[in-house]
């Protein structure tokens, strides 16, 4: 058969017909890759290594089976069975690793290596498709990590590379070039980039968790529960920053910036620690309106549950960043934490991202309470029982208690006490060691020898630890790991009164911050920028597109919207005013898209309009013209089709005759125009009505036909 | 009466409004917008549900950068919907030309499709219900043919169908298509016999009886004109002269044979083998510049030759014992 076809096919012209089926081919497989080695790359970060060379060696192993199709071992391994023992293999490792399965670490990590197995096993388009939207979520889930401008910027390749990879998947066979292809990529992602906008200024933020998962990574940053001789000075190592704040008014001055952190009472001789079961307190802070101040801290997560407040809060902290004298402004004003007995703001959460608060303080040193003093604040264990004797003989020579606390900050002041980064390793009786032996360290060893001594003497005493100082950048203050300080309280006179002998060793610290008061230790990041303005320059101005890029892209919240709102004019937006805001930008986008409807432009005679005019709305009616008739042929026809309209038709086709043959004048044909646009209307209405009662002419027509 | 009924008219139109299953388009036809579908497709279902996991999660876990990539990811869909359906609206079927085919092959249709557009309109995919597909591109200002097969199994009038233009470019995540339903019909002649024996040499006339023109071979002299001659063959300088229409005859060992195809002759018994010879000896007749006429019951085509002549015998040939 197909012989004669083509024998006797001189009829029919040569055609290659299209391949209609499409395989994994090389430049599909490539592109695929590159999505998922894009998408891999921020997370091997915090994975674990074994997972990572996982992830990337099934990858590679399948780009070598593609070169190599014939290795036998190869195509066992990526076997579909294969793949998939080796992913439920995976999933027990991770099991193992991590010490549990239901998480958001380890279900990102099984994720990570699900996505690679199932490219190491790809074969259908379908099976692309699947790997194309794990890979679209897998690089979401890189964010539960780190919102950095760093990984935004990564992410932007990984997106041009997805949409890439989808553009292949449609037709591999497209013969455009891949320049062409990212460019294309380019254009669709740049025409979506005004509709992701709206969204992301639109979209309403929920508030909280819909679910939570076992907490993941424990590991903290900054402070921490518990303090032992030098653990404050590791810290004070780090130029990470801590958290910025913005002052509603003019800055504290900087002996008065204690940013109050864990309070730690509990004492077992070397090791500080915070207070395990702890109180919830009503009382805040009351003062003269003077030393009232308002600010916005920006915490950076640490995976704690304290928040940092200047002494002393007057208020809780709260989600809101519209000033609380805008009258009017109820919404979305959340409390975030509670404000514990010892003075402590404890957030409701872990603070696992970065969390903007508002918050008042009444700066003072001293903490009116009116709970009975915690008994633990007076404990003391058998150690250090030089320090002991020295406290009760010098507490003999006081009346006050007051004096007393001073006397004993006078101590460290007149003897050689040096404020160091790097002390004298101490043993088991820290404070002893340190009063009378080195006579060196840092603010929490002087923190630590002040409270032993108030204890000694029977007055109630804490370790309080947080942050002293900041630096001003700007309009926003960063405050960063090397303002770490310890300080102590103690309760005199009914109150707890803040006592840093600190700034009795090394004033300059407190006035000036720790690389003045340490100009010789500058082994750390933070202190070096002292000495040469421009690298110092160069930082701030880098924190200072940080802290921007922190707190109006990450912490885009409810009331960055809300403020977005009140700079366009419209407080409180009610529903329908986003609904119409919404519609009209969208449209004003998808014409922008579109472009405006681009009809050719050809510039037709009135006369031609109106006869295209007539012959499509004939046409409307299913009477087409057939393009061999003249202008009076088909409306002969029209009028035999419909012989109510015989009359109006035999006009029109007068008048079209009159209009494209006669020489008229202008105003002749004028009339005749307007003539020919009523008459237009009128058959419009005839037809319809003709159509409308088909019952009545039906009868007759039948009889004609008889 | 009922059949009549208004609503049942207005539900008639709607139906052939969507599905256009009536042959009730003209040429050239302008894919307008009215007459444009978009759906997403599997993989943009896909992709749709992936982007609803990614906003849970930003949701959940507060992640700016998740919303926002969430977001950029759902407007390149937004802006793919837009791109899809400007690579189809607005492109413009010409002509449709048909090609003949024989019983067993495929009738090819070209189809002229123009686009007004300054870019270049991407794989678009022509197809008709009996699943004959073909992908192609459409440079800007330009028209490009694309051959639409149809198979034909069976000889007669084949209709092209309702041809459907659909395109999932840039991405694939959105299908757009349109109905194009022009009465279109290509011939399919009946399957010409392999190794069919040559024309029974009884039905080779006497060469000498023959009087009918021919264009080839020495001219022997004149007669009258008779209708039915060919024009070309009319000796137009003897009608110049004033002599009347007068057609050249040729010299008797130039004379191309003369044969009457008939059902008969072929020795077949069943219709479709009979006139499958018959179409292989019209064939073959037409190779060979004879002439023939053929005789089938209720259908005659008298004796001649050329182009036209065997088309319109294979158009008999194709039609017979079909009701059209």
């Amino acid at each position: 058969m197909s012989s004669v076809t083509k024998k006797w096919h001189r009829f029919l012209p040569k055609i290659s017909r299209a391949p209609t089926t499409v395989h994994m081919d090389a430049r599909t497989l490539y592109a695929l890759a590159t999505v998922l080695l894009l998408v891999q790359f921020p997370h091997i970060v915090h994975l674990p290594i074994w997972i990572s060379l996982t992830g990337a060696g099934l990858v590679g192993l399948r780009l070598f089976l593609l070169h190599e199709p014939h290795r036998k071992l190869l195509r066992f391994l990526l076997s579909p069975i294969t793949v998939t023992l080796l992913a439920a293999a995976t999933a027990f490792l991770i099991r193992l690793d991590f010490g549990y399965a239901i998480g958001r670490d380890p279900s990102v990590a099984f994720l990570f290596v699900l996505v690679a197995a199932k490219f190491a096993e790809i074969r259908r388009d379908s099976d692309a498709t699947l790997l194309l939207c794990l890979s679209a979520f897998l690089l979401l889930t890189q964010y539960f990590y780190s919102q950095t401008m760093f990984s935004a910027l990564v992410t932007l390749p990984t997106i041009v590379a997805l949409v890439f990879a989808l553009s292949i998947l449609r037709d591999s066979q497209n013969p455009a070039k891949n320049t062409q292809q990212i460019k294309l990529v380019g254009k669709l992602l740049l025409h979506g980039l005004p509709l992701a906008a709206l969204l992301f200024f639109i979209f309403p933020r929920l508030p909280g968790p819909l679910w939570s998962l076992p907490e993941d990574s424990m590991a903290t940053t900054g402070l921490s529960d518990s303090m032992s001789p030098g653990s404050i000075g590791e810290l004070s190592k780090s130029n990470e920053v801590a958290f910025r704040v913005e002052f509603d008014g003019p800055p504290p001055a900087s002996h008065q910036l204690y940013w109050r952190g864990p309070v730690l009472s509990e004492f077992d001789g070397r090791n500080w620690n915070t207070r395990k079961s702890m109180m919830e307190t009503g009382q805040r802070q009351q003062g003269g309106k003077s030393d009232l101040h308002s600010y916005t801290v920006m915490l950076q997560p640490h995976k704690q549950r304290w928040l940092f407040a200047l002494d002393a809060a007057s208020s809780l902290p709260r989600s809101d960043n519209v000033k609380p004298d805008n009258p009017g402004y109820t919404s979305s004003k959340r409390v975030l934490g509670r404000l514990m007995s010892d003075g402590q703001l404890i957030a409701n959460q872990p603070v696992t991202q970065l969390l903007r608060y508002r918050q008042s303080s009444n700066l003072s040193a001293t903490l009116h309470t009116s709970r009975p003093r915690p008994l633990n604040t007076l404990y003391l264990p058998g150690k250090n029982t030089k320090t002991i004797e020295f406290a009760i003989s010098m507490r003999n020579r006081y009346a006050s208690e007051l004096n007393y606390a001073m006397s004993v900050l006078q101590h460290f002041n007149r003897d050689v006490f040096r404020y160091t980064l790097k002390p004298q390793l101490l043993g088991d009786a820290p404070v002893d060691e340190f009063l009378f032996q080195t006579k060196e360290g840092f603010c929490e060893h002087y923190a630590a020898a002040f409270v032993v001594m108030m204890r000694a003497a029977g007055i109630p005493a804490r370790v309080v630890t947080g942050y002293q100082g900041g630096q001003m950048n700007g309009d926003y203050m960063i405050v960063r790991q090397s303002d770490a300080h310890a300080w102590a309280e103690a309760y005199i006179d009914g109150a707890w009164r803040r006592f840093d002998p600190t700034g009795f060793v090394a004033p300059s610290r407190v006035e000036q911050g720790l690389s003045a008061a340490l100009p010789g230790e500058t082994s750390a990041p933070g202190y070096g920028p002292l000495d040469s303005n421009w690298l110092r320059q160069t930082q701030l101005k880098w924190d200072s597109i940080n802290h921007r890029w922190q707190r109006f892209v990450v912490n885009f919240d409810n009331d960055s919207q809300d403020k977005i709102w009140e700079k366009i004019g419209i407080q409180n937006p009610s529903m329908l005013q986003i609904t119409v805001a919404v519609i009209s930008i969208s449209l004003a986008w998808s014409l922008l898209i579109l472009g405006l409807p681009k009809r050719a432009k050809q510039h037709r005679s009135v006369n031609e309009r109106l006869w295209r005019r007539l012959c499509h709305q004939l046409q409307h009616h299913r009477f087409a013209r057939i393009s061999s008739e003249s202008a009076s042929e088909f409306l002969t026809r029209a009028a035999a089709h419909w012989p109510s309209q015989r009359n109006r038709l035999n006009l029109l086709d007068r008048e079209f005759r009159k209009l494209r043959f006669q020489n008229l004048n202008t105003q002749d044909s004028v009339v005749t125009q307007r003539i020919i646009r009523h008459e237009i209307v009128f058959l419009e209405m005839g037809i319809t009505i003709a159509r409308l009662k088909p019952r009545s002419r039906k009868p007759s027509m039948a009889q004609a036909r008889k | 009466m009922f059949s009549n009924s208004p609503i049942k008219q207005v539900a008639g139109q709607f139906w052939q409004r969507i599905f256009r299953a009536r042959p009730e388009d003209t040429l050239p036809h302008v894919v307008t917008h009215q007459r444009v579908y978009i759906v997403p497709t599997k993989r943009g279902f896909a992709f749709l549900l992936a982007l609803l996991l990614m906003l849970i999660a930003s949701v959940n876990y507060s992640l700016s950068l998740g919303y926002a990539l969430c977001f950029i990811l759902t407007g390149l869909f937004a802006a793919t919907l837009f791109h899809t359906y400007r690579n189809l609206a607005g492109i413009r079927v010409a002509k449709i030309e048909q090609f003949d085919t024989f019983a067993g092959g495929e009738a090819t249709f070209s189809i002229s499709l123009t686009n007004s557009l300054k870019e270049a309109r991407h794989g678009i995919r022509l197809s008709t219900k009996e699943g004959s597909q073909i992908m192609i591109p459409v440079k800007p200002k330009d028209t490009t043919d694309a051959h639409l097969r149809v198979p034909a199994p069976k000889r007669g009038l084949i209709q092209l169908g309702r041809v459907t233009l659909q395109s999932d470019w840039p991405l694939g995540l959105w299908t757009c298509w349109s109905y194009v339903h022009a009465p279109i019909k290509s011939w399919v002649f009946p399957t010409p016999e392999t190794d069919a024996p040559p024309m029974p040499s009884a039905m080779i006339e006497e060469c000498g009886s023959s009087s009918t023109p021919s264009v080839e071979g020495d001219v022997s002299g004149l007669r009258q004109y008779r209708p039915g001659d060919s024009i070309g063959s009319i000796a137009w300088k003897s009608v110049a002269k004033g002599m009347g229409m007068q057609v050249r005859t040729y010299d008797s060992s130039h004379c191309p044979t003369n044969a009457i195809l008939n059902l008969e002759n072929t020795g077949h018994s069943q219709l479709e083998k009979q006139l499958s010879r018959l179409c292989a000896w019209v064939l073959e007749a037409e190779s060979g510049t004879r002439e023939f006429a053929l005789q089938l019951p209720g259908d005659t085509l008298i004796s001649n030759r050329g182009e036209i002549h065997s088309r319109s015998a294979l158009k008999i040939l194709a039609l017979y014992g079909i009701d059209p």
